[in-house]
């Protein structure tokens, strides 16, 4: 037998090795179609056990040099056991490969969100290896086809640059929860809080315009007018063991956000509230947590007691009564309590709705209270869920007022008016 | 003492180079003869006198001493004026009849010998010998000169900041830079006859009282090993001397810099000189001496860490940009951003080809236009630059046979290349680039991080005249810790630790 010299014993088994080993089923990433968003809705009549998947597929030929008059976006609706199979069905249509690593939301419809088999749905996501734990749930008052059909943002045309930059500017101003899908799972297996889902509609509501406080309202209720897009981004949907019972207005989001050490803080709450000086004007705020909340737990009792202690840094952006507060100490004070008591006000009224409307707090505070038990045991025999609508919660405010615009003093009007 | 180290060498030697025992010129025993023509004639037998052109024999009567005498001297590599002045002109004129020859003839160095073969080496090195009649001794007088060009400006190493002498062509010139950078009696100049038929002479360099001996000894059994017929210059040497022949990384410095050799030097390394090589080989180099410059130290601290820093990044920018698009867009999709995930399928969209074979095609094509850059001749070397910009990029491009991506990578990869000075490093790089862009494209980055591992294991295990390669990184010895950053002047205490100095301390 023919002796073969080491290179070339080399160079077969690099060939072998590459060509064993090596993967060579990959797919290009032009070969793939990007789903941006899952819709889920309950089909109308179809047999039971099937829902309705539409996917949002973004377009990457959208505005490139090449082929830039391409629409930048397809969606297709369809009938179908799950999103998992669905991926192989919307080929039929389709012509690339469905691909979840663009996939940022799953849109539900509020009427499949408050059927009782929603949750089963939901965790065939845990099922799929490319489902990403931070998608976020999205409850639309409409079916999710219509919704995604009838949002056309003029300006930021691609999908996935428009719900990137909604969702980045609802963090910062609290208008919107997080709505992530991992918390989804965490807060429905550990059965003591309710889950905040991003409400959005795209359907205007005509009589619901013209609201007193511009801050309570939710998706469809805000009135505006002028060449735009129809598709509101406000409030929360609240799911209670994995089922939407109820909806938050705007000011209810942000206030969860300020009583809960678990969100991230907002960066920029704007917002009114009543002048101690003028009952027609209304001050506006930039309100921000400062640092975490303190809580102080009595559990021992027959009727457990809670003490929040949530300190609030606060700027004053306008004065329309023309009070120069930096002259007075006095006009100071007032309207430090003023603030304190209409926030404390807030805060227990949106307490209140939750012990006895929802009968969950959506604060994430069963974490904080766990550590007042010595063991899981112990704290499951206590029921979190069942025993917080009985508690007597205290909140109280600690208010500081930052400063007041970046002007202080205001003319006296008298003497311009002179 | 070297003798004995090395007599079983020897030995072979002796055996092998019995080919050469018919030469006569290489007879030890053979002596001239004190009859004036007879020598004459054995010496225009061994020249194939007068066919040999500049091969010259100037026939001369000795006033005074009354005596004829015959100068032999090869007249392309030797001082004509020299013989013509300090020779032949007071022999001619002599007047006294009892004076030496020695006093009479005033060239610089002279010499005696008797035997034929020596006669042959020194006129082979340019030297003029005196033949007289009635004497049994021929005098060697020292008279060379070979044409060389002047000290010029470094070509590959330049720097802005620092001396801008470059070793020349002329061993002795260079010998000459460096010795005019150490001025002290400790620096030793050794030489050592690496070939047989030519004749070629290699100048071991080094500090005695700083250089181990046993760097010195190996190096020296490195050289007389060899066993060929030429040797031209020192970019063939370091390939008979270095460790590894086929391995990608170099294990020899090539410096054309006498202030880097220089301060090899004071570190305790050997330098080895030879004529008709405008450089210097430092031996043993490890990894840090092909990452470094020798305008890292002549830049202020900050100023000098800064080009490491950027020509680290360099590095790995030249490394790793092509592989790691390659790994990303053909198997990490979810890594990229979705701006640049719909960019990058954008542009791909109308291209033919997969990522990989697009890449490695750029790649070749970068590499072609490189290698054609330098053979070109000059007049129409500005041309090739805008040819190979305008045809392969832009038209490329324009034709979908590459995304623009791709031009942007492959041409951020090539650039960085150009930050790793030293040529030997600069081709480990690069091929070592190829291998990472297929390793990306068959296995995506699980293959580059298994590649990078390998490589790292293969680096640490080299070894270069006993020095491990990573060396004082890996492993950790006591040195001025000259790796990746430089310390302050002050804090370069110690000589590297690898190199086992006689003397550690710098300072």
């Amino acid at each position: 037998m023919k002796i073969v010299n080491l290179p070339c014993k080399l160079a077969l088994f690099s060939l072998f090795f590459l060509l064993l080993t090596g993967c060579w089923d990959q797919t290009e990433v032009e070969q793939l179609a990007y789903v941006v968003a899952i819709g889920l809705d309950k089909p109308e009549d179809v047999k039971e056990g099937l829902v309705e998947i539409t996917y949002l597929i973004a377009n990457p030929q959208s505005g490139a040099k090449v082929g830039g008059d391409e629409p930048p976006r397809e969606i297709i609706s369809f009938s179908v056991n799950d999103f998992i199979n669905a991926r192989n069905l919307a080929n039929t249509v389709i012509a690339k490969q469905i691909s979840y690593d663009l996939l940022r939301f799953i849109i539900v419809s509020e009427e499949f969100a408050k059927d009782d088999d929603f949750i089963k749905w939901m965790y065939d996501a845990t099922k799929a290896t490319d489902f990403r734990r931070d998608l976020r749930i999205l409850v639309s008052k409409e079916s999710p086809s219509t919704f995604m059909q009838n949002n056309e943002p003029l300006v930021d045309k691609r999908p996935h640059k428009y719900f990137d930059l909604i969702f980045k500017r609802g963090k910062e101003t609290g208008t919107i929860p997080p709505g992530e899908l991992f918390s989804f799972y965490r807060i429905t297996e550990s059965d003591a809080n309710v889950f905040l889902g991003v409400y959005a509609t795209t359907e205007q509501e005509e009589e619901g315009a013209r609201q007193e406080d511009s801050d309570q309202i939710i998706a469809g209720e805000f009135d505006s007018s002028g060449e735009t897009n129809t598709t509101q981004f406000a409030g929360s949907a609240v799911f209670k063991e994995g089922k939407m019972i109820d909806t938050l207005t705007i000011e209810e989001t942000r206030l969860s956000f300020l009583l809960s050490n678990i969100f991230e803080k907002p960066r920029e709450i704007l917002t009114a509230m009543p002048d101690p000086f003028d009952e027609d004007y209304q001050l506006t705020t930039r309100i921000q947590r400062d640092g975490n909340i303190d809580m102080n737990m009595d559990l021992e009792k027959e009727k457990p007691t809670i003490d929040v202690t949530v300190p609030i840094v606060l700027e004053v952006m306008t004065n329309h009564s023309m009070n120069n507060y930096s002259d007075d100490v006095k006009k100071r004070e007032k309207l430090e309590d003023s603030l304190e008591d209409t926030l404390t006000q807030k805060f227990e009224d949106l307490i209140k709705k939750t012990q006895e409307e929802f009968g969950a707090e959506p604060f994430g505070w069963s974490l904080i209270a766990r550590k007042e038990f010595l063991s899981i045991p112990e704290y499951e025999e206590f029921n979190w869920m069942k025993t917080y609508p009985e508690m007597e919660i205290n909140v109280n405010v600690n208010l500081r007022i930052d400063k007041f615009g970046r002007q202080i003093r205001l003319p006296d009007l008298d003497e311009v008016r002179d | 003492m070297l003798q004995k180290l090395f007599r079983g060498k020897k030995e072979k030697r002796a055996y092998n180079g019995s080919k050469l025992d018919g030469d006569m010129s290489k007879d030890n025993s053979e002596k001239i003869d004190s009859e004036l023509t007879k020598t004459v004639n054995i010496f225009k037998t061994i020249y194939s006198y007068p066919d040999n052109q500049d091969v010259t024999i100037r026939n001369i009567h000795i006033n005074g001493l009354n005596k004829d005498g015959a100068l032999l001297f090869i007249s392309t590599i030797t001082d004509t004026k020299v013989i013509d002045e300090y020779v032949i002109e007071p022999l001619l004129k002599n007047q006294d009849s009892e004076v030496k020859i020695d006093d009479l003839v005033s060239v610089p160095s002279i010499s005696k010998t008797t035997a034929i073969a020596d006669i042959c080496t020194e006129v082979n090195n340019g030297s003029a010998v005196l033949f007289v009649d009635e004497e049994t001794q021929a005098y060697i007088l020292n008279a060379s000169n070979f044409e060389s060009r002047g000290i010029e400006k470094p070509e590959n190493e330049t720097v802005v900041k620092g001396p801008k002498e470059a070793f020349i062509e002329k061993a002795s010139t260079n010998i000459s830079l460096i010795r005019k950078r150490i001025k002290n009696e400790n620096l030793v100049v050794e030489t050592q006859t690496v070939s047989k038929r030519s004749n070629n002479v290699a100048y071991i360099v080094y500090i005695k009282n700083v250089t181990n001996d046993d760097i010195v000894d190996k190096v020296k059994s490195r050289l007389h090993t060899m066993d060929v017929d030429a040797v031209q210059n020192l970019s063939l040497l370091e390939q008979y001397i270095e460790e590894s022949h086929v391995s990608i990384f170099p294990t020899v410095l090539n410096t054309e810099r006498p202030d880097r050799a220089v301060s090899f030097l004071e570190d305790g390394y050997v330098v080895l000189l030879m004529d008709n090589s405008p450089d210097s080989l430092v031996v043993p180099a490890t990894f840090w001496s092909f990452y470094h410059t020798s305008e890292d130290h002549y830049l202020r601290l900050p100023y000098g860490n800064f080009t490491r820093v950027l020509r680290l990044f360099a590095l790995f920018v030249t490394l790793f940009t092509s592989a790691l698009y390659v790994a990303v867009v053909t198997f990490h999709v979810e890594m990229i951003p979705p701006d640049l995930l719909l960019a990058i399928a954008s542009t791909r969209e109308l291209v033919p080809f997969p990522a990989l074979f697009e890449v490695l095609l750029m790649e070749i094509a970068f590499e072609l236009i490189r290698e054609a850059g330098l053979r070109v001749p000059s007049p129409i070397g500005p041309t090739i630059g805008i040819v190979g910009a305008l045809i392969l990029g832009q038209a490329a491009v324009e034709a979908n046979i590459v995304s623009p991506i791709v031009v942007i990578v492959v041409a951020l990869g090539g650039l960085s290349s150009f930050a790793i000075g030293d040529i030997s490093m600069n081709f480990a790089i690069r091929l070592s680039r190829f291998i990472f862009v297929i390793a990306a494209g068959v296995f995506g980055m699980y293959g580059m991080v298994a590649l990078f591992t390998l490589g790292v294991f293969y680096l640490v295990s080299i070894r270069t005249f006993g020095v491990p390669y990573l060396a004082p990184m890996t492993p950790t010895y006591k040195s001025s810790k000259d790796t990746i950053f430089r310390k302050m002047l002050q804090n370069e205490i110690f000589r590297p630790g690898y190199m086992k100095p006689k003397d550690m301390k710098k300072k």
